[in-house]
């Protein structure tokens, strides 16, 4: 990791720290307060007044908000802005400076969707379908929409005609999540960022960014979530000695510990083999795999250790009042983002036979 | 020219030199083979990659081959890879344990005189288990007693890799009865020429007989051949470990990631190459090289930066373990009955070679060898978790710690 890097853990772990564990914040005012530390503006690149700190920048953050169960919808906006700095449309300028100043506020969907472009008699385009996990959607003003077959992928305004967002509670508290249905919606041509080709490429980086930075909270909330469970193990006194000192328990810490550091190795390796010199993601089908087998590896990390770490506190792991369990409906909940989960290894295996027969 | 472009010309000298040299022949000559073919085959290959320069690329700056770059390293290993050249098992011990210690901890003198030789063709073999001290290395009781300027060794050591060819031996040996057993300890280079060495190969599971035992019956170690003061042994042992737990699995892990097409031939021989199910697990296996890839060359990088903290060498070789495992039991299931038909083993060749039955068993050696899995995660829970170690008065009633 760069200094830059590393300065960046630093002051965001302790900013974190101030917000209090996912719950204890409200969302609102750690939204103002990402967006007055500049976090939105992390990996714009610089001649477009972003921080210019890239996907690993991004995962920095990420990795610390994991940390912290931080409940701030942070990666639906970062995509959003990335999508919106891409390309060369209309609205560029306009709204790259507002969301990175987190004014205007866009959600995306963290989950499929199956959202599908019409064009009628005069060009007019039409949209229809739905998409689901959209965290925080009643506080933006906008969504990020992608057209399934990749025809295009715009902003579409929440408050539109032919629009609506519900309220799907997750047992994971620190999000939030929204199903968005479209019926003829029409899409307004001036927020219409790109189309065909171009579309389809800006889909699968946006695809990509999104499985690192679910990766990256894995990891940061992973390692807190071990950290707190040796801690108690630590403390905890039966059969007058610690917890900790039962090797059939060490064991177990330890091979999480083996799991998260090997998630977090293919996560920081994985970051130089999907992004160019400049910081930037390229969508290749050698950045795509590793993007699945860094989100898949990451996301099992999590879950193994939220698992046995539940386990491991007996009892008190099944108490509200204990952290425990925050963890666990945080990183199943992860586990499910992103594609379905059982197509990361599917699609790896899919995608490294497809290239065996072609070479 | 930039970093980029002379890696680039590196990746590609190497790879022109490989496809020249690598005899694609050598795995169906090593099948079956018998020790000679195998000790010939070593010899060459191995002296062909000193000529090169590429036998030895995580030595450090001012060595023949040395002083390369992480990135460097894993182009040369990753080409090495990509070729399927031969593995050089002969040299395994001289490459990395000796070569390592030697670089760390022997003197000026040492080095100078046992480097070379080394890329010479020299052999070397670890002795440090004994019958009764495996896990608990610190409890061994081979005797080194020093007598003028030598030692004299008496006793027995075991699973050696190696050691029926060795030239010469690191030696682990007990100098005095200590307060702690760790105490006692002293690290030694002993000629495995000398009078008084005996060795007898002991035959494995899959029908090879890569180690051996050896005997030492008053044995004779000039005191010039110790390394670090007297009683310091346990403290050099530890970077010899370091070096079999984390470093040689830069290269080993790549080695794992090229040989993945092994498994889609035995989907394809078993005609199930659609098979849902298993690709899934194929999907999930090639996640889980990918780490081992990402834990050893990450491991490497602290090596160079000199960052290395303990347990980190512990998790890399935890990691390889369980994949290898993984990486082979799924080989075994796809080939299904199939693979349980005898077919003879590979001499010296990789830890993967589509003949499954034997691959598996073979996978045993990482999760055993060099402390096993469960060392290691005792290792990692104590220095990396800060989890306390166990009282060592945890004993059964009538038998001392
Ligand atoms: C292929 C191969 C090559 C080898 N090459 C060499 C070599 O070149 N030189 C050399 O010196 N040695 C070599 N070894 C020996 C190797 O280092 C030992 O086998 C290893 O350290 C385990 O010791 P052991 O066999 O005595 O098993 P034991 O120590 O008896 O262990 C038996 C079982 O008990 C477990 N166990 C032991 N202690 C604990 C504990 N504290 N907590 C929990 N579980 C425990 C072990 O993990 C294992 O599962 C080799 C071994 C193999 C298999």
């Amino acid at each position: 990791m760069t200094p830059e890097l590393n300065q960046l853990t630093d002051s965001a772990r302790q900013v974190v720290a101030g917000l209090g564990l996912g719950l204890a914040a409200d969302e609102q005012e750690a939204y103002s307060l990402i967006a007055e530390l500049g976090w939105l503006m992390v990996s714009t690149p610089e001649e477009q007044g972003g921080l210019g700190m890239g996907l690993a920048g991004a995962c920095a953050l990420h990795t610390e908000l994991g940390r912290g169960l931080a409940t701030v919808p942070f990666l639906p906006q970062l995509l959003a802005i990335s999508a919106v700095s891409s390309g060369a449309w209309p609205g560029q300028e306009i709204w790259l400076e507002s969301m990175m100043s987190g004014e205007r506020r866009v959600t995306t969907s963290l989950g499929e969707s199956s959202l599908t472009v019409e064009r009628d008699g005069d060009g007019a385009m039409k949209l229809n379908g739905r998409a689901v996990a959209l965290a925080s959607a009643d506080c933006a003003s906008h969504v990020l929409v992608e057209a399934a077959d990749g025809v295009c992928l715009a902003l579409l305004a929440l408050d539109q005609s032919g629009v609506r967002i519900t309220a799907r509670p997750t047992w994971d508290v620190t999000r939030r999540l929204f199903d968005l249905e479209v019926s003829d919606a029409a899409l307004d041509p001036q927020l219409i960022i790109a189309q065909g080709e171009s579309a389809s490429l800006l889909r699968q980086r946006l695809a990509i960014l999104r499985d690192f930075a679910l990766a990256a909270d894995a990891v940061g909330g992973a390692m807190a979530l071990l950290e707190m469970t040796v801690e108690y193990l630590q403390t905890r006194q039966q059969f007058g000695r610690p917890l900790a000192l039962f090797q059939a328990l060490k064991h177990r810490c330890a091979d999480l510990k083996a799991h998260t550091e090997a998630a977090q190795a293919l996560l920081q390796d994985g970051l130089d083999a999907v992004t160019d010199r400049e910081g930037d993601v390229i969508a290749t089908p050698e950045a795509e795999m590793k993007a699945l087998a860094v989100k898949q590896l990451a996301c099992s990390a999590y879950a193994a250790v939220a698992e046995e770490s539940l386990q491991l506190h007996g009892g008190i792991g099944m108490t509200s009042e204990h952290d425990c369990h925050l963890f666990l409906k945080r990183a199943l909940l992860n586990e499910h983002l992103g594609r379905r989960q059982d197509s990361y290894d599917r699609g790896l295996a899919d995608r490294f036979i497809a290239g065996l027969n072609q070479a | 020219m930039s970093a980029a472009s002379s890696q680039e010309a590196l990746r590609r000298e190497v790879r022109d030199w490989l496809s020249q040299n690598v005899d694609a022949g050598w795995r169906a000559a090593m099948t079956d083979s018998e020790q000679e073919a195998f000790f010939a085959l070593q010899k060459e290959w191995f002296s062909e990659l000193v000529k090169a320069g590429y036998a030895t690329p995580h030595w450090p700056e001012g060595w023949p081959g040395g002083g390369r770059s992480l990135a460097e390293q894993k182009i040369i290993y990753e080409e090495v890879a990509r070729a399927d050249a031969p593995r050089l098992i002969l040299y395994f011990v001289a490459l990395y344990h000796a070569a390592c210690t030697l670089f760390e901890c022997g003197s000026a003198e040492q080095q100078s005189r046992y480097l070379p030789a080394i890329l010479e063709g020299e052999i070397w073999c670890q002795g440090f288990s004994e019958p009764n001290a495996g896990s608990d290395l610190a409890s061994l009781k081979t005797r080194a007693v020093r007598q003028g300027d030598h030692y004299v060794i008496t006793g027995q050591k075991t699973w050696s890799t190696m050691a029926q060819y060795a030239d010469r031996c690191l030696l682990l040996a007990r100098t005095d009865k200590g307060e702690r057993p760790q105490a006692g300890l002293t690290y030694l280079l002993l000629d495995m020429r000398a009078r008084g060495v005996t060795v007898r190969p002991i035959s494995q599971i899959t029908g090879d007989d890569e180690f051996a035992e050896i005997f030492f019956d008053e044995v004779e170690v000039p005191v010039e051949d110790r390394i670090g003061e007297e009683g310091a042994g346990w403290a050099v042992a530890q970077t010899t470990l370091a070096s079999e737990r984390g470093l040689t699995l830069v290269e080993l892990s790549q080695r794992m990631r090229y040989a993945l097409p092994l498994i889609v031939d035995a989907m394809r021989r078993s005609d199930r190459l659609d098979d849902a199910a298993i690709r899934r697990d194929f999907g999930r296996l090639i996640t889980h090289v990918d780490a081992a890839c990402a834990l050893a060359d990450r491991y490497l990088l602290k090596r160079i930066s000199g960052d290395e903290a303990p347990g980190d060498a512990s998790i890399v070789k935890l990691y390889y373990a369980r994949t290898l495992r993984e990486f082979t039991a799924l080989g075994k299931r796809i080939a299904g009955l199939d693979g349980q038909y005898h077919r003879g083993f590979m001499r010296g060749a990789t830890q993967e070679t589509g003949n499954w039955t034997v691959d598996f068993m073979n996978s045993y050696n990482w999760s055993i060898a060099g402390g096993s899995d469960e060392i290691q995660r005792n290792i990692i829970a104590e220095r990396m978790l800060g989890m306390p170690r166990e009282p060592r008065d945890w004993t059964l009633k009538g038998q001392g710690a």
